[in-house]
């Protein structure tokens, strides 16, 4: 195990409160959510599963209590739906996707003649995956607009939304900018935690 | 097509600054010792970038020193002595002027390009036979780039994709990528890289591709048809914005899981601040209007 401090980014001797700070500013620096569909999504995983590792050994060997406020959860699609030939297609596109087959997902993708809110999605997510957000984008909207009840879809396009917000967030520790809107972003941030750790939802993204 | 990657000087502490040239002067310095003067006059910032970032992942020895050089003369500078890093960032440096350079005589025919091609030749076909499988995947990538503009293709991440491809090669240094995960991140760090550059040129050049009716990706994906070019640039600046920032988000993804040996703020300055404000300066934010 790596030394808990250096993991966390604090001075040894950091208070209590100081380390849930650092705990909570890093979660949500590697959190799925930031990742999701992507292929560096493996790494942040592990990275994070070593930011809670060095949490609980803090909190137990240095002060006492402090519940995580995230447990990493492996991001799974959803894949338990009736199995009619279009889903169990689809499901086989998920599927190669999820290996990092990118090729066969396209392929499949451009084959079929269907043209649902699905297809829409999952030709969005392999763009986001291959690098051409523009063309993600305008694949997720589609998709939400042919089904704008669809909390998976809706969700994607909110991720792609917020990862520019995040980048622009971020880049306050080196740009020496107004923190006024990271306050705010990261009050918001705070909530969600909080009202997730309680069995709420702040924002249903994350 | 080169030169948009740069550190953003006044949020850097000075010896940061001091850091940061003396690479800039080191790789300089490489290429005239491997491959002579004239090519030093094609230096750019963006090789930069990768000579700084494959040092802050290594941890052999830096040594740096204050001198003088003969591109200026009059006074000392720090620079970074001889390494293998600068080697390898002096060799890509070349190989991709010369691409680059033999690129333009072919579009343009100009007397400039010829004179810098007869110049690199022998260099180029030396840096073949080094680089054997990497030159390949790069020369097949230009192909690539070179149908897809030839065939006007209307999709600017599709047009971005070869060139962002080819700086996945060139910043996937051997020596740097010391496991699989490292090499992963760089990988995509080298993607976005090339995406961005490619994307942002190409945003800058849209008046001069108009005027010369060259082929540009926004002109094709958003469909010019001789408007005003302001009125154009309006209606397209949102896309391009969300698209760019979006890259760099992606590199910064990247930046965040790369494990730092030295120098992580000041590569965090070019991804963070340095990159944003050339993005909001080429796409008219950062003017005063």
């Amino acid at each position: 195990m790596r030394d808990p401090y250096e993991v966390l980014e604090i001075n040894r001797g950091a208070s209590k409160e100081e380390i849930q700070k650092a705990y909570r500013k890093l979660v949500k620096k590697y959190h799925p959510d930031q990742y999701r569909d992507n292929p560096l999504a493996k790494l942040a995983e592990e990275k994070l599963a070593e930011i809670n590792e060095a949490y609980d050994y803090l909190m137990k060997n240095g002060t006492a209590g402090g519940d995580r406020s995230y447990r990493s959860s492996e991001q799974t699609w959803d894949t338990g739906r009736d199995n009619t030939d279009t889903d169990s297609f689809f499901n086989q596109v998920r599927i190669n996707i999820n290996n990092g087959n990118l090729a066969a997902a396209e392929q499949m993708l451009d084959q079929t003649n269907i043209r649902s809110a699905q297809w829409f999605f999952l030709r969005g997510i392999l763009f986001q995956r291959k690098g051409w957000y523009s063309q993600a984008m305008s694949h997720l909207q589609t998709a939400v607009r042919m089904e704008p009840g669809n909390r998976e879809y809706r969700n994607a396009l909110n991720t792609m939304n917020n990862g520019n917000t995040a980048y622009r967030e971020r880049s306050g520790r080196y740009a020496g900018r107004d923190a006024d809107l990271c306050n705010i972003c990261e009050c918001m941030v705070c909530t969600d935690c909080c009202c997730e750790s309680l069995g709420g939802d702040f924002i249903p993204c994350c | 097509m080169f030169g948009y990657v740069l550190p953003d000087k006044p949020e850097l502490k000075i010896g940061e600054y001091e850091i940061y040239r003396a690479i800039y002067c080191g790789v300089c310095r490489a290429i005239r010792k491997n491959h002579g003067n004239l090519p030093r006059l094609i230096l750019n910032y963006d090789i930069a970038f990768l000579a700084l970032l494959l040092s802050s992942i290594t941890d052999d020895k830096l040594d740096i020193r204050s001198e003088r050089c003969m591109v200026h003369p009059l006074r000392r500078r720090n620079i970074l002595q001889d390494n293998a890093i600068l080697d390898y960032a002096a060799d890509m440096d070349v190989l991709l002027s010369y691409l680059n350079l033999r690129d333009k005589w072919q579009d343009g025919r100009s007397v400039a390009s010829l004179a810098g091609l007869a110049a690199l030749k022998g260099r180029y076909r030396a840096l073949m036979d080094k680089y054997p499988v990497k030159s390949l995947i790069i020369l097949d990538k230009l192909k690539e780039l070179a149908l897809l503009e030839k065939s006007r293709c209307a999709s600017v991440d599709q047009a971005a994709d070869p060139f962002a491809r080819l700086m996945e090669e060139v910043i996937r240094y051997g020596p740097a990528c010391t496991d699989e995960n490292t090499e992963t991140i760089l990988r995509w760090i080298g993607y976005n890289m090339g995406k961005w550059i490619y994307t942002i040129d190409a945003f800058d050049d849209l008046e001069e591709d108009i005027r010369r009716n060259s082929y540009n990706p926004f002109l094709c994906q958003y469909d010019y048809k001789g408007q005003d070019i302001g009125v154009f640039r309006n209606r397209i600046v949102k896309d391009a914005e969300f698209n760019l920032i979006h890259t760099l988000d992606e590199i910064a993804k990247g930046f965040e899981l790369l494990d730092f040996k030295r120098y992580k703020d000041i590569v965090g300055n070019i991804i963070y601040s340095g990159m944003q404000k050339k993005t909001e300066n080429i796409l008219g934010r950062g003017k005063a209007t």
